[in-house]
Formats: C-alpha cells, sequence, structure tokens
C-alpha cells in the first residue's frame, strides 16, 4: 500500500485521551477508592542480611483501625518466586526486605502501626556491592549459589577463537554502570480487593496483565482468570512495571485476611527502597578488527548484580543476540553472570539493559576506529548491515535503514566539519543501535484485538494493550479507523480490565505497534470482511472491489459519493443491524510471529550528541541531539516525536545523572531532588530525521519507536564526553565530580 | 488527635472541613474533597505532580503544606482551569503540542506552566524554565511542554489569535 492511500496513518495526531488527561479526568489507580477500602503499609528489613529472632505484631494489633497485620507466619506457604518467599522467613537478605504488614483504616494509623511491630533481628556478614560478591571468600547468599553466582549465560557465534586469531588488532576495554532507578511519574501502587476467595481484583499500574495474573494465581493457588488485573491509565513504566512485584501480593493477602480492598502505595522514600530498576553492572569489550577496518569479531564480558534474588533473568542473556543486529561480522562471543548481593532484587531502567551496555560498548567502538585511524563514523558504516541481512544468531534484518541514518546524521551534525576539529571540553560522539520490535522469548508473542461497530458507526477497539504515556491507544485507533475508512475520533478504546479485553502480553520489549497493531489491524480487516460481504451485494459490486474511505464505502473507480455505487460508514452499518440479516459487526483478530524465536523486525538508529564540560565544575552541557532512525513507518509522527523526545530526555539523564549512591546495601538518596533527573534548563536542541524503509511484517510498514532510541542516545552522549575529555570514561553516571577527577588527575600529571 | 473546621475555597466554592496538624492540603484535596485530578506523588516537595494554585495564581505544594494554614484562603486544581466546559488555552495547547504522555503529572506540570502564565503572560525562555524546573517528566522529556507554554505565549501576544496548531 502505498502512502498516498493511506488518509489517517501518517497524521500529527494528536492522543485520544488528551482531554480527559489535561482536565483532570483521568483515572488512575490511587484515585480509585472502593467502599470499606482499608490502607495498608509494609515493614522492612532495616539491615541488609539478618536473622529474624524474633517478631511481636501483639502491639500492632491491639492498636485501634488495625484491621490485618501479616507475618510470613499468617502466610508459610505463601511465595513471591520459587524459592523466595513473600514475607521473610527466619532471615532477611536485603535492606528494604518485606517483614510484616499491616491494614488499617487510615493511613496514618497504619503508618503509627508499623512503630509497634517489634523485631528482633541478629545482623549478619554481608555482600552488598558486585565486586564484594565476587571476591573469592565472600560471604555466600543462598547455599544453592555457590561464589554467589546466580545464573551464567554463554553464548558463541561463529569461531570466536579463530576470529581473535586472524584479526590484526584487538582492543579490550571495560566499564561500569551504576544502579538506577526507574523514577515514574505514578510511584508503585496498588488496590486489592480479595474479600470474596473466588476472586482476586487487582488494580494497579501494570506494562502487561498476563505476567501479574500467572504470579498472583500461582501464589495464591487461583486460575489465572480468577485474577483480573485493572489498569486504567498508568504512570509511566521504562521497564520497572514488567512483573508483579512483593507489594502487589502483599496487598492481596491484607485483603483475604481483613475482607477488605487494601491499597498500598509507597512513600516517595520507600519508592526507591523497595525499587526493581537497574543493578550494578560490570562489562569487558574485546574486539578483533582488520588492519583496513572490517570488524572479525565481537565479544562482551558482562557480570550483574541480581540483587537478593534472580527475579529478571531475561536480561541475562538479551546481550548475546544484540552483538549481532549491527555489524557484519565473523563470530561473537558473549559471557554473561548474574550475581547475588545483598541488595533489593533488580530488574532494569528505560533502555532495558542495551542502553547501559551501549554507552560502554559505543565507547569502546569509538577506541576501535581511533586505534586504526579511521573516522568512527566511517567505520560504522563500513560495517553495518544491509537489508536482507542474515545474522549468525540466526536474526533476519528484512527491512534496514542503518547506513541511511548514519549518513543523515553525520550530514545534519555537521560531523565531518566538527570531529577532531572542536576545541577543548567540546565533544562530538557518535552512535548507533538496532532495537527489536517485539521477540519470541518464551512460547509466543501474542497479542489480540476486538473490534465492534455500533449501529451509529461508532466503533470500539478491545485492546489489552497499556498506555503508560507511549501513546499506544491513539496509534492503535488510527489504524483501526484507518483499514475501516473511518476517522480516529470514532474510535473509542476499551481496554485495561483483563476480564474484559482480550489477550495481550502487554508493553514491553517494544512490542506495542509491532505485534498488537497488527492484532488491530486483523480486527480491523475482519470486521471490514463482515461490512463488505453485506454491502457488496448492495451495490453491485464484488466485496474486494469495496474502498472504505473517508467514512464512506464505494465502489473501485467510482467517486466516493457516486449515487447507487456508495453508502456511508453509517448508513452500511446501519443496513448490516438493521437488515433482515440483523447483523452486528465484530471483528477479531492476533497476531503472533511466525518465527520460532526472536523477532520479525528491528529498528535502526544513529544519533550525534555535542557536549561541552565545564573544566572548572566537571558539568556537562549537552547542546545538541541530532537523530535519525529507521522506524519502518512513523503511524503518528506526533507521538514518535514524543517517544525520541523521552529517549532523549531519558537517556542523558542515565549517562550524566543518574545514580542509586548504595552504602552497605543503603540507598543514600532516596529522593527526586538528590537523586538527578534533567530539569527544564538543561534539555538540548534537537533534531529529528524520520527513517522510513517500510518493513513488510509491520503493520502498515511500522517498526518499533519504543527503546531504540534511547540505546542511541546514550551512545552518542557517552561518545561526545569521552571526546571532549579526551579519554574514556569507563564510569557511569559522568556526574561533574567523576569528570572533575579525570581533570585534576590529568592537570597533575602535565604539572608532572 | 485534635482537629479543627476549615474552610477552603476551591475552584470558587467554599468547603468545611476538618483536619487535624498532620493533614496536608493535599490530603484534603484528594482524600476528603474528591479533587482527584490534584495527583500525590513523592510527598516530599521533590516532584511537583502535587502542584496546584493560591489564589494570587502561584504555584504551591499540596505534598508540603500543612491543611490548617489554608483557613479562609482560595486555591484552583486541574479542575478549575476550564471555563463552562471550555479547556483553558493552556490545556489545549497542552493536547495539541503532545505535551502529555503518561499523564500523571499533567495536572501538576498545567499548573506550574499557568503560573507561569498568570506572572509574565508572554514569558521568556528564562521564565518557562524556572517556572518548569520543579517538576519532573520523564515521558515527555520536557521539550514538547516548553513548545507548548511558547506557544500560549505567542498567542497572548497577539502573534496569532489561538493556539496555532504545530
Amino acid at each position: 500500500m502505498s502512502t498516498d492511500d493511506l488518509s489517517v496513518i501518517g497524521r500529527r495526531q494528536p492522543r485520544l485521551d488528551g482531554f480527559d488527561k489535561v482536565s483532570g479526568r483521568s483515572v488512575f489507580t490511587d484515585d480509585i477508592v472502593l467502599p470499606g477500602q482499608l490502607h495498608g503499609r509494609i515493614l522492612r528489613s532495616p539491615h541488609a542480611r539478618a536473622r529474624i529472632v524474633s517478631i511481636d505484631t501483639s502491639r500492632a494489633l491491639a492498636l485501634p483501625g488495625v484491621k490485618a497485620v501479616v507475618t510470613s507466619a499468617d502466610a508459610p506457604d505463601l511465595m513471591f518466586s520459587d524459592r523466595q518467599p513473600l514475607l521473610a522467613r527466619g532471615f532477611v537478605h536485603y535492606a528494604g526486605e518485606e517483614v510484616a504488614a499491616v491494614a488499617a483504616t487510615d493511613p496514618l494509623i497504619a503508618e503509627e502501626a508499623l512503630d509497634l511491630i517489634d523485631v528482633v533481628y541478629e545482623p549478619l556478614p554481608s555482600v552488598t556491592s558486585l565486586r564484594k560478591a565476587m571476591q573469592p571468600g565472600a560471604p555466600v547468599l543462598h547455599d544453592w549459589a555457590p561464589g554467589n553466582v546466580a545464573l551464567t549465560h554463554d553464548k558463541d557465534f561463529g569461531d570466536p577463537d579463530a576470529a581473535f586469531a586472524a584479526s590484526d588488532l584487538v582492543v579490550t576495554d571495560e566499564f561500569r554502570s551504576p544502579v538506577q532507578h526507574n523514577t515514574l511519574a505514578e510511584l508503585h501502587v496498588v488496590l486489592a480487593d480479595f474479600s470474596n476467595p473466588d476472586k482476586l481484583h487487582l488494580y494497579t499500574p501494570t506494562q502487561g496483565a498476563p505476567m501479574y495474573q500467572m504470579q498472583l494465581a500461582k501464589a495464591f493457588g487461583l486460575e489465572t482468570s480468577q485474577v483480573r488485573i485493572v489498569y486504567g491509565n498508568v504512570g509511566g513504566a521504562f521497564t520497572g512495571r514488567g512483573r508483579a512485584k512483593p507489594h502487589h501480593l502483599i496487598a492481596a493477602l491484607l485483603s483475604r485476611v481483613a475482607g477488605k480492598p487494601v491499597k498500598i502505595k509507597a512513600t516517595g522514600d520507600e519508592e526507591f527502597i523497595m525499587f526493581r530498576g537497574s543493578g550494578e553492572t560490570e562489562y569487558r569489550f574485546r574486539t578483533g578488527v582488520t588492519r583496513d577496518g572490517r570488524i572479525r569479531v565481537l565479544e562482551a564480558d558482562v557480570s550483574f548484580d541480581a540483587g537478593a534474588h534472580a527475579e529478571w533473568a531475561m536480561i541475562l542473556w538479551l546481550p548475546a543476540p544484540y552483538l549481532n543486529w549491527l555489524y557484519k561480522v565473523d563470530a561473537v562471543r558473549y559471557r554473561g553472570r548474574f550475581v547475588y548481593t545483598n541488595t533489593v532484587p533488580k530488574g532494569s531502567h528505560h533502555g532495558g539493559i542495551f542502553g547501559r551496555l551501549s554507552a560502554g560498548w559505543m565507547q569502546h567502538l569509538t577506541h576501535v576506529a581511533e586505534e586504526l585511524g579511521m573516522d568512527p563514523a566511517e567505520f560504522h558504516r563500513r560495517n553495518a548491515i544491509d537489508p536482507g541481512h542474515h545474522a549468525l544468531d540466526g536474526s533476519d534484518f528484512a527491512s534496514c535503514g542503518l547506513k541511511e541514518c548514519i549518513d543523515k546524521v553525520v550530514e545534519r551534525s555537521g560531523w565531518k566539519q566538527k570531529y577532531g576539529r572542536l576545541p577543548p571540553y567540546r565533544g562530538i560522539g557518535l552512535g548507533i543501535g538496532a532495537q527489536a520490535s517485539g521477540g519470541k522469548n518464551a512460547s509466543n508473542d501474542t497479542s489480540a484485538a476486538l473490534v465492534k461497530v455500533a449501529d451509529d458507526g461508532v466503533v470500539t477497539l478491545y485492546t489489552g494493550i497499556p498506555d503508560m504515556g507511549q501513546g499506544s491507544h491513539t496509534v492503535m485507533g488510527m489504524i483501526a479507523a484507518e483499514v475501516l475508512g473511518v476517522e480516529p475520533a470514532d474510535i473509542r478504546i476499551v481496554a485495561g480490565d483483563s476480564d474484559i479485553t482480550p489477550f495481550d502480553w502487554g508493553a514491553f520489549s517494544q512490542r506495542g505497534t509491532f505485534t498488537t497493531g497488527n492484532a488491530v489491524k486483523a480486527a480491523a480487516e475482519d470486521a471490514r470482511a463482515q461490512l463488505a460481504a453485506i454491502v457488496a451485494p448492495l451495490l453491485g459490486a464484488a466485496p474486494e472491489d469495496l474502498v472504505f474511505a473517508a467514512r464512506r464505502i464505494h465502489v473501485k473507480g467510482q467517486p466516493p459519493d457516486a449515487a447507487g455505487k456508495s453508502l456511508s460508514f453509517r448508513e452500511a452499518v446501519g443496513k448490516a443491524f438493521h437488515g433482515a440479516e440483523g447483523r452486528p459487526i465484530m471483528g477479531r483478530g492476533f497476531f503472533n510471529s511466525p518465527r520460532p524465536s526472536g523477532s520479525l523486525a528491528y529498528s535502526f538508529g544513529a544519533q550525534v550528541a555535542e557536549v561541552e564540560v565545564d573544566p572548572e565544575s566537571g558539568a556537562v552541557q549537552v547542546l545538541k541531539v541530532t537523530a535519525a532512525h529507521d522506524i519502518g513507518r512513523a503511524l503518528n509522527p506526533l507521538a514518535v516525536e514524543g517517544q525520541l523526545d523521552g529517549q532523549v530526555f531519558s537517556g542523558m539523564s542515565q549517562v550524566l545523572y543518574e545514580e542509586c549512591r548504595m552504602d552497605g546495601g543503603q540507598i543514600l538518596n532516596p529522593s527526586r531532588l538528590e537523586y538527578k533527573l534533567p530539569r527544564t534548563y538543561e534539555l538540548p536542541e534537537v533534531e529529528y530525521i524520520l527513517v522510513e524503509t517500510i518493513d513488510p511484517y509491520g503493520p502498515f510498514g511500522a517498526k518499533e519507536v519504543g527503546e531504540g532510541p534511547i540505546v542511541v542516545t546514550m551512545a552518542a552522549v557517552a561518545n561526545a564526553v569521552a571526546n571532549a575529555m579526551g579519554e574514556l570514561i569507563p564510569r557511569m553516571p559522568m556526574t561533574p565530580w567523576r569528570l572533575l577527577r579525570v581533570i585534576r588527575h590529568r592537570e597533575k600529571q602535565n604539572r608532572g | 488527635m485534635k482537629k479543627a473546621i476549615i474552610t477552603l475555597t476551591v475552584n470558587g466554592d467554599a468547603r468545611e472541613v476538618a483536619v487535624s496538624a498532620r493533614h496536608t492540603l493535599l490530603d484534603v484535596l484528594r482524600g476528603k474533597l474528591g479533587f482527584m485530578g490534584t495527583k500525590e506523588g513523592c510527598t516530599t516537595g521533590s516532584c511537583g505532580v502535587c502542584t496546584v494554585l493560591n489564589a494570587r495564581g502561584e504555584a504551591v505544594l499540596s505534598c508540603l503544606t500543612p491543611a490548617l494554614e489554608w483557613d479562609g484562603q482560595a486555591i484552583t486544581t486541574i479542575e478549575g482551569l476550564e471555563k463552562n466546559g471550555a479547556l483553558a488555552p493552556i490545556q489545549q495547547a497542552f493536547i495539541d503540542y503532545h505535551a502529555v504522555q503518561c499523564g500523571f503529572c499533567t495536572p501538576g506540570v498545567i499548573l506550574s506552566a499557568q503560573a507561569v502564565l498568570n506572572a509574565t503572560p508572554v514569558p521568556t525562555e528564562d521564565d518557562i524554565n524556572d517556572g518548569l524546573a520543579g517538576v519532573i517528566c520523564r515521558c515527555t522529556g520536557h521539550i514538547k511542554v516548553k513548545e507548548a507554554v511558547r506557544a500560549v505565549g505567542r498567542a497572548n501576544a497577539g502573534d496569532t489569535p489561538v493556539v496555532a496548531k504545530p
């Protein structure tokens, strides 16, 4: 389908929920109040590791207004995951671990009750950092993991040893990235109603209902359908809401015990203590190249801080395929390990593992290019994959605009005039990246959708994909509108209730536009086919010869309003409903990648960042970011720009600012004042170039734009700072303090 | 805990509420009066989502201010920006310029922006940066938020009769 045939797709469409969101009408979880609702609070371990000598809840239970107090004694079999009790049993393994919980008629009473729970701890030796945990002889957290190694993942593609041997030059670099927090706008919150033991209603923001349903059902011995997840508006996610967390299960437990709905809402500092953001990570990259700049082999060795439990092992194996997606190489080697520490279990942060990996890896590859005496832009381009590439890991790339993205940012940023020619402490950096549009990591990667057409022509779209800000509901509405030839304003979205909406794994792995988009397209096409079958005889044409556009249905080749050869959409639906057949129009569709594993489509991008480092303070100002992204097709360019804005912001934030300062397993900066994010006056100028390669598998050719750009921003900003400093910056974030130490050290050396 | 009855005018309507010394303005707005458009974030004054306007049209962090101090005063919440069912220009600009994503911080950001426009109908870039520096929005990175505020500023300057579509 050519662009000319599209009337809704490609439009700068404001959000369909914009009116509700700007006027305060949008209902978020904390805005929901159920009759008889209680307020829950959680008592957390103050120790990184300790034996629990005793817990006495009697004083808390005696407080007027307290309706339930629970400890592991009340739920001896309740597990959060296979090896992790929901409430601490005998021992605590991290500061912040859930030890007890209360439900009371008022939040202030619940808080007071926490102070009345008497717990006696006997502190034990702990390992509270990745390095300490990996030291020989370090205390062992769990007896099933000698050396504190929870899991390992080793993967070779091709023959890395032979490829290194055949390389003219081998370069090795090491990097470290910190503990980081998702800092969602809407803090973690849940409202659980388990007062009826046959049905657990859980109101909570989530990236996807099925994971939560499965976790809750397993823990409480329910069928999946007995768990209802309600997730109307979701206040940001950034990979922070992929799985249910202990507070979700604790709210359900309190509700079961108290027989009333219970709401648990994290406080500002608690949010930082119980979070599941990214853990400390150490990377060693080794790359072998030929003298003329061809990459023969890429190697990455990565150690992840898992925290006290390996909750999100998926991030351990994700880097292996990623190393294959950008360059034509002979071999790839990946060694990864997940390491237990006495800290809160870790998950991921905006950009997933690829963002932080990329901030180091792209500095390393720039280093390789410079060792070869090559312009990094030329080095990336020389090795970049082309459309049709078949990677060593089996990935296929039907569409790929990587080289075009590199060329465009090089041109628009003035790279050739600036690279290597800027004054001291001014820097320019280039990053490139790829990202999967969904992917089959488990048995399937399914999204389903339903389209119901009312007799007044209004279309209701039922979708399980959450809209946590990215604009997915608006784009899904646009897809349905395009297929049915109506306007986005004619589409009503019903979403966010697992009792109502069809199955959808949810919004992660950048699968929304691609996978759910294809499902919505299929459902709308089904509805269109039903309508076409009824209308075709009335217009004296074959169903396949009907055109749906501009709220009308007409015969191909005829004007849209041709007498006898066209009908308005509303008239047509009326005939279907109210004719002798009495046929309501209800389309259904689903999409699941036909590939056995991996993804069907990948986005690509290149960005150039320009920065200035103040040598007096070490502070970095990002001056400009030029970004080119191959996203297949921009279904809604306004929302695509919004995605890019957020990712440039969050990417520079992670490279330059964001760090949970940890000491002995305690977070020292648990507030949004001390955990720094960019403020309005720190934003760079941004310029976006959309490269549309029209992917054959994407809905209308679209690929993901959900997390591809941030990976590239992190690479570009890290490279720009390294360029300004004249050396690699191995520790992230690149705070003023860290850069100033480099500057001072260098000044000292220069003075001799 | 002892309570006192305060009179608080919210969006033009006077309301009587019993509050203790522990209640914040935010507790009263959300918990007692049901103005759920005002969001509760960090409750420590560092995220800005609970912002409301005082009688002078200035931004106030409702999570930090004790309710008892508001006896006899008037405030505006996000629900009070609309006039006769029509959105305020800043609200419409937020829709048109895609300055809204997840929307959780949006009421606080819009009221912070309105406070900037109340003080300076045609704000400079510094006015916008300063006035919005107290709110954090990871979704939009503030980029389109600033575009929306600039657009209303341009309209106020008479450059365009209404908020121009981007």
